[in-house]
This record gives C-alpha cells, structure tokens and sequence, in this order.
C-alpha cells in the first residue's frame, strides 16, 4: 500500500498545497499591488516548475533536453507576447 | 515492433517516444494558446463597459473549490501513473478514474460558477472583458471536457487490453495533459482571480 | 427560397458569373472523367488515403502550383486595373476583393504548401527515415489544407469574397462595416488550414529530432532540413496565436463578442496586435526553408560545401527567436507611444544582422567554386542580389519615425514582394526544378527554365522597382484608382508591363511541364545533379520505403563521400520494413472540417454541431482503434531494389 504514494508525488502535493495557500493570503490580507503581484509570480510559476518536474517527469527520459528546451522556448516567447502586448495596447498607448 | 524492456512501458517502443515527445512539443504550442487567451484577457480585463467588473462578480468559494479540486486530481494522476510502472492495474485505473471524478466536480463548479455570472449581467456578449473572460475560462474548461472523455477511453482500453506499451503509451500522454491543464489553471487562480480580488 | 438568398454574391459582376460557370463545369468535368476513365479506385487508393510524405509533398505541390495562377491572376488584375489612371476596369469593391484574395491566397494557399511540399518529399528522405513521425496526421495536416483552400476559394461565387484586405483589421471585418459573410470566409477557411499546418510544426519537428540515420547529429544534417526544423519550430509557437485570434474574429461576428468592437470595452488593435505577433514569424516560416533550398542548390552548382555550416545554423536559431521580437514594426504608426517603437525598431534592425551573415556564406561558397548555371542556379544568383536590396529596404522600414512616411505606400508593397519573389518564389521554383527529376522520372527542359527564369527576373524588376518610387511620391496601397494629376500613371504602367512579363513567364513554366512530359528522356539516373546530400542517394522513382537499408552517416555529405571518398553508405543485411497502413479517415476528417466551416461561414447551426460532432466522433474512434501499418518482406525488398536499379 505505501508503495502506491511514493515520497516524491506526496511532498510535491504537499508543496503545491503550500504554495497555493501563500498565494491566497492575497485575497485574505491587505498588502500593496506591488507585494501581491511579486507573491503571485513567484507562487505561480515556483508551482508550474515543480509540476513540470516532479509531475510530469520532463528530464527523465533522453529527449530531456529537447523537452526542457521546447518549454523554455515557449514560456519565453510567451512572456514576450504578454508584456509585449501589455506595453503596446495599455502601458504605452 | 521491438520493444525495449529496460525502459517504463510507455517508452519501451520508438513509436512511443515519438508520441511523447510529440506531445510534449504540443504542450509547447498550448503554451502559447493559453499566452494569447491570458493576453487578451490582461489587455481587457479592466474594460468592461457598462457591465459588471471582475471585482463584483469573482467570488472565492467556487475558485477554491475548483482549485483544491484540480489540484488533488493532478496528484491522483500522478498516483496512478506510478501505479501503472509498478504494473499495478487495478490501483492504476482507480487512481485514473478518482482523477476524473474529481475533474468532473471541477466542472460542474465551474459551470455553476457561469451560471452565476449570467444572473449578474456578466454574459458572454455583455463586455469585451465578459467576453475575454469566458474565452479564457471556457477554453481551459473545454480543454478538461475532452479530457474527460479521453480518460475514459484509455481507462476502458486498459480494463480491456491490459497494461500494454500501447494503453501504458496513452495513459501517460494523458497524464501530461492533465497536469498541463492543471499548470494552466495555476495562472487563472492567480491572475485572473486573485489578482481581481486584490 | 429565401433560405438560399444567403448564397447570393453581394456584388457580382460578369466576371464572377463567368467564373462560377467556370468552377460547375470544371468540377463536373472532374467527376465525368474520374468516371469514364474507371479511376476512382485509383484515386482512393492511391492518393485521396495515402499516408506516405512523398505523396502528400505532390498533392501539396500540386496545390501550391494552382494556388499560384489563382493568386497571379488576381495580381495582373491589379497591375492592368492600375496600368492608366481613372481606370473603370474593377470598381473600388471589386478591386478590395482581389487584393484581399491575393494576399491571403499567396501567402496561405501558395506559399505555405509549397514549403510543406518540399519539407514533406525531401526532409524524410534527408535523414534517411522511412517516413515522417506521425504519417496519419501529416495526411491530416494535408486535407485540412486543402478543405481551408477549397472553402475560400468558392467565397467570390457562394457569398461573397472578403474584401477586408489580407490583414483583415477590425473594425472594417467587423460587422459594422463588412456586412457580408466574406470576413466568415476569412476567419474560418485560414483557421481550418492553420491547425493542419500546427500539426506539420509538430509532425516535422518530432521527425528530425528523432529519426535522423545513424550517424547523423543534428549539426551534421543537411541545411534545407536545419531550415525545415527551425520553421517548423517558429511554426509550434507562432500558430496558436493565429488560432485564438481567428477564433475572437469568429466569434464577434457569429456570436456578439466583444473583443474587438469599439464599444463594451472593445479594442480593435488587439486583433491588428495577435495578427502580427503571428504574422511576423509567419515570414520568417516562409523564407527559412527558401534559404534552405539555396543553401543545397548553391552548394551542389559550386561544386563545394556550404561555407559556414555552424554560422548558418546559428544564423537560423537566432532568426527564429528574434522573428517573435519584431512584430510590432508592421503597425508603428497606429497610436502606441515612442518608447514601444524605439524598442521594435532596434529589434528589426537586429534581425537583419544574421540574415547578412548568411548571404555572405553563400557567396563564399561560390567563391573558387566550380559553378554551374543551371536553371536552379540561376534563381539562387539573382536571389542575392534582389534579396538584399529588399532587405535594405526592410531596415530603411524598420527606422519607426521614418516609416510614417513609407507605410502602407507603395514602397512597403514594394518591400515585401521585393523579399517574397527572389526569396520564396524563386526558391521553390528552383526546388521544383532541382527537385523535379526525382520524383518524377525526368528532367524540366533547361532552354524553357532558361527563358521563365529571365522573364519572372526582369518582369520581376520592372513590375516592383517602380513601386519604390510611386510609394515615396505618395502613391497609397490598396487604392483601386489614382488620378491623372498624381503623375503616378507612367510607372504603374510599367509594373503593369512587367506584370505581364512575368504571366508570360508562368505560364512558360506550364508549358514546360507539357513539353518535358512529352520529351524529355526518362532514362536520367537517381542522381542526375550529381548532387552532395543524402535524398540523392534513393532510387528514382523513390520505393515506398525510401531506403533498403537505413545509410550509415559519417559526415555532413555522406552521399559526397559515398560517390567521391569511398565512404559506404549501405551496408548488413536486408531486414523486414514496417510502414503504416493507408487511411480514409484524413480525407473524411478534411470533408467534415469543410462542412463545419462552410456551416459556421453562413449560419448553418445544426449541420455546423453535426459536423463538429463528426470530428469528435472521428477522435474517439482512432483512440480505440488498434492499427499496426504492415511489414515489406525481404522478398518484396528484393524484387523492388532489383527493378530501380540494383540494391543500393
């Protein structure tokens, strides 16, 4: 039985729970615009490097490197296209 | 088909690395899907006309709901995953199918969580940010629907055909989509949400 | 009856009548002699279920190639409406329809199936794989491209073409102000082709990184297949950017969204924002595989190596990155502030640096070269020169406070066609030509490449330097008229002339085919070029399964080394192939896509579900299905390679 929830998959839930928790304290405190967005940042993307990781097990076959390089590439070029975008519709309009 | 022992079953054939890796590279181009949705959805979130805001309509119980619904049920599939390596069917289609039990819950908040919104005035039509809004969150929600149908197709496959390099092959590709899905919903609660109930 | 009232062309004109007869009798035409000649049989078998890439590279060539005197035509429709002022040709509607298809007719019904024919019949066969990753869905990708073709090709005779220009910014293709199912046409029949094309990128991608021969690292791979990788990288991340905006499109004239109407919060620069984040890379999607070709052409007529080989690579990986930083130079002068344009110009200015370093390794690899002027090197040697001086213009372009001069003039209309034409159009007509014996059994009649070559060349230079000058006098684009006192009338007449120039010399390309069909000696060998890489080394025609034996790579010219330097290239034993079975279902998914978008297009809400139903139908049957292709036999190996020619 304990075979079936190995400590890798347990404490990775453990940490997202965590980590989803730190983010809610958003909503349930009062901090300035500029702590809360650095918390949601960091909560969320510490969150989706973890279930990349320990999740869905990107290293762990010899296409790792084509995997990791095919997410940096997309999360980069979505990161341009988001500020991007925001720069020139709304902050520099 | 030569089958590679040394490997987990979903890898154990060329053509199933071909089909993760393809997968993978999919994720990628879902990256960039969400991207776009997230950035029409930033650029208008704050435009919403004459209709109502994302202040006055998002409400935290159906967003935690969804989200520790979510969450469980992408370390279920993980469970079932492991499960699946150490050969384990039956512990492996339960995990599989606790997963899209809870993905179902999640759905049904959500659609609530819509219906909700429609009694307010917050229609698909009302806004540009209604609309960004429910683009963004249908297109993720749409995305777990085919997932649930999808699951259920390989928990059947695997009641029938066993733990094969081909089900093993499936089962897995799935599992990168739910817990992409579950990624996804990661930057909702937390940018769409949270940071419109600042 | 009233029900088909929504068919009716809003504006029709004698020519769009003409037309639809046309088509009906075209079409019926088809269907009588697949009939009479007892080739249906065939034509299921053969083509409309196959899933081998050599066959889907000549469906999609044979495409493009259509496509090509569907876009011509609308472009010397444009050239003679231009020729003299005042002109009463085409009106103002008439006139914004054809740039609207030429535009979206070229770059998406053209120009993208072109560089998939030639990613499909060469990449494969590059690497020494037997077929690509996942040949069910290459099939796919194909029939999704050819119901997006069909559905917008019947716009201009069942419901009216768009007229919305290429770009199709809102809010003219809203519904305000484009009342008519054209922009639906738009919207739609480019989605249905852009998820095909989504699925090449990951098709594509797949196969080079993981089914490369023996030997062959990735920096030791041909460069047309480095170029093929890297434009199906910039495809995996730059399309789903398309897709959700051709979605909100979709939806806020079907379904009363709000994304980009100019009011409840609407923005209509989003759309013109997410169609360039697209579009840029687009260009460099379509230019990256030309340079490919000129890279192999250049270095077999050289009789060298490609000089460079890291630096080229290098130069691509940079492109391709920096083509996703560029977008919003092709909307500077539409209200965002400074500070947003000094960075994208800097950026543009960038992305020509590599650009420059490739041209300088291609004429270093013709530099002590033995050259040889056949016809596809001909096109790769005035490419460089016309390249550049399009390019040269693109960073005059690109110097955002100077642009405000030059956009949307003539001068921009000349840029772009200045590095389309010598870059992708030449390109793929050199492939073509180089290419051609290959895959089919004989060779294009030099004297007539010769004489296309010189007139696409000069018509080339006659039809767009004009434009230069006309663009910075004033001359707007997408202007159906211009008046006599303007003085643009001289130089318009001559792209006009060098627009016929250039008719003359396409259909000098038909009659080429024609003539080398009949003449041409079928007894030309499997290496005709006497060629560097590994596509080379297969039979012609090209056996089902590319290659006996899997070639053993040892250097980045295996082949070279093969024929000049004693490397052996086959060696072991013949061993059982397996190749996957054929497959109807891509055809009928392309059928059920084209039903669902012409459903959408006019309103046709329960046959649009039903179809969509169909697709979803069609998934769930090929989770279960349990298909496991077929295996050649060592016999049937052997019997096969004894008739090409002796086992290789």
């Amino acid at each position: 039985m304990k075979e079936l929830f190995p400590a890798k998959q347990v404490m990775g839930f453990v940490a997202s729970l965590v980590l989803t928790v730190v983010a809610l304290l958003v909503y349930y405190t009062d901090m300035s615009f500029t702590v809360g967005m650095t918390i949601l940042l960091a909560t969320a993307f510490i969150q989706a490097f973890l279930q990349l990781v320990v999740f869905m097990h990107a290293g762990e076959s010899k296409d790792g490197n084509s995997i990791y390089t095919n997410i940096l590439y997309a999360v980069f070029i979505a990161v341009v296209t988001v500020f991007g975008s925001l720069l020139i519709l709304l902050w520099d309009m | 088909m030569h089958i590679d022992n040394s490997q987990p079953l979903e890898y154990s054939t060329q053509q199933n690395q071909l089909n993760i890796l393809g997968f993978w590279i999919f994720l990628g181009a879902e990256i960039m899907l969400f991207a776009t949705l997230f950035t029409a959805y930033f650029t208008l979130a704050d435009r919403a006309g004459s209709g109502p805001t994302s202040a006055e309509i998002f409400e935290i119980t159906p967003v935690l709901i969804e989200t520790f619904v979510l969450l469980t049920s992408s370390f279920t599939i993980g469970l079932g995953v492991h499960a699946m390596r150490l050969g384990r069917k039956n512990a492996m289609m339960a995990f599989f199918g606790i997963t899209l039990l809870l993905g179902l819950g999640f759905l049904v908040t959500e659609i609530l969580e819509f219906m909700t919104y429609y009694h307010e005035g917050a229609t698909y039509q009302t806004s540009a940010f209604t609309s960004a809004l429910m683009t963004t969150l249908g297109t993720h929600g749409g995305h777990v629907t085919l997932g649930l149908f999808w699951g259920t197709f390989i928990i059947l496959q695997v009641k029938k055909r066993g733990l094969t390099p081909g089900t093993a092959n499936k089962a897995f590709i799935f599992s990168l989509y739910w817990h992409f899905l579950d990624v996804v919903w990661i930057f909702i609660f937390s940018f769409i949400y949270l940071k419109g109930m600042m | 009856m009233e029900f088909f009232e929504r068919f009716a062309i809003p504006n029709p004109s004698p020519a769009i009548y003409a037309s639809m007869v046309a088509i009906a009798l075209v079409s019926i035409g088809i269907v009588v002699g697949l009939t009479y000649f007892k080739k249906w049989g065939y034509l299921w078998r053969e083509w409309l279920t196959t899933v081998d890439h050599k066959k889907i590279g000549i469906m999609y060539l044979v495409s493009a190639l259509l496509m090509l005197f569907r876009g011509g035509a609308d472009a010397i429709m444009m050239r003679a409406q231009l020729a003299v002022p005042d002109n009463k040709l085409f009106d103002a509607q008439h006139y914004n329809e054809i740039f609207t298809t030429h535009g979206v007719v070229m770059i998406i019904f053209m120009a993208m199936p072109f560089i998939f024919a030639f990613m499909n019949l060469v990449v494969p066969l590059q690497i020494g794989a037997r077929d690509v990753a996942f040949p069910r869905l290459n099939a796919i990708s194909f029939w999704l491209f050819f119901a997006g073709a069909m559905l917008f090709n019947i716009s201009f005779v069942i419901g009216g073409s768009p007229d919305a220009g290429w770009t199709s910014y809102f809010p003219l293709a809203g519904n305000d102000f484009s009342e008519s199912v054209g922009t639906n046409y738009y919207m739609l029949a480019i989605q249905i082709s852009g998820i095909g094309s989504l699925m090449t990128g990951i098709n594509m991608c797949t196969t080079i990184l993981k089914m490369r021969a023996p030997g062959m690292t990735l920096m030791k791979m041909p460069m047309f297949t480095w170029s093929a990788f890297i434009a199906n990288v910039i495809i995996v991340f730059a399309f789903p950017v398309l897709t959700v905006a051709l979605i909100m499109g979709t939806t806020d004239r079907l379904f009363g969204t709000q994304f980009f109407t100019t009011d409840n919060g609407g923005m209509d620069m989003l759309w013109a924002n997410f169609f360039w984040v697209w579009g840029h890379p687009e260009v460099y999607i379509l230019i990256l595989p030309a340079f490919g070709i000129y890279s192999e052409i250049i270095a077999t007529f050289s009789r060298r190596n490609l000089y460079g080989y890291t630096s080229m690579v290098a130069s691509m990986v940079l492109i391709s990155l920096l083509s996703f930083l560029v977008w919003t130079h092709h909307f500077f002068t539409m209200g965002q502030g400074a500070l947003t344009n000094s960075i994208f110009s800097i950026t543009t200015m960038a992305i020509a640096v590599p650009t420059g370093v490739k041209i300088f390794n291609w004429l270093f690899t013709m530099w002590k070269g033995k050259i040889r002027f056949t016809v596809p090197m001909l096109y790769s040697v005035a490419f460089i020169p016309l390249f550049t001086i399009g390019g040269v213009t693109g960073v005059m372009l690109a110097m955002s406070a100077a642009d405000y001069q030059y956009h949307n003039t003539m001068f921009l209309v000349a840029h772009f066609h200045n590095t389309i034409i010598p870059g992708v159009v030449f390109a793929m007509l050199a492939g073509l030509t180089y290419y051609w014996p290959k895959f089919f059994g004989f060779m294009l009649n030099e004297k007539l490449g010769k004489v296309t070559f010189w007139l696409l060349t000069v018509g080339f230079v006659l039809a767009f330097f004009p434009m230069y000058i006309t663009g910075l006098d004033g001359q707007a684009r997408r202007m159906y008229t211009y008046s006599e006192s303007t003085g643009f009338g001289p130089l318009n007449m001559l792209s006009f002339v060098g627009a016929a120039l250039m008719a003359i010399g396409f259909v000098v390309i038909v009659y080429n085919v024609y003539y080398s069909f009949k003449n041409s000696s079928r007894d030309i060998g499997s290496d005709p070029w006497d060629a560097r890489s590994l596509e080379w080394a297969t039979h012609t025609p090209v056996p089902e399964y590319n290659f006996a034996r899997t070639p053993q790579i040892s250097s980045s010219e295996s082949f070279w080394d093969a024929k000049k330097n004693g490397h052996v290239l086959f060696k072991g034993e013949l061993e059982e192939i397996h190749m996957p079975n054929n497959s109807g279902v891509p055809f009928i998914l392309g059928i059920i896509f084209f039903v669902a978008g012409f459903s959408f297009i006019f309103g046709l809400w329960v046959p649009a579900i039903i179809a969509l139903i169909g697709v979803f139908i069609c998934l769930g049957l090929r989770s279960f299905e349990l298909d496991h292709g077929h295996h050649i036999s060592v016999k049937e190996i052997k019997e096969t390679e004894e008739k090409l020619g002796g086992a290789k």
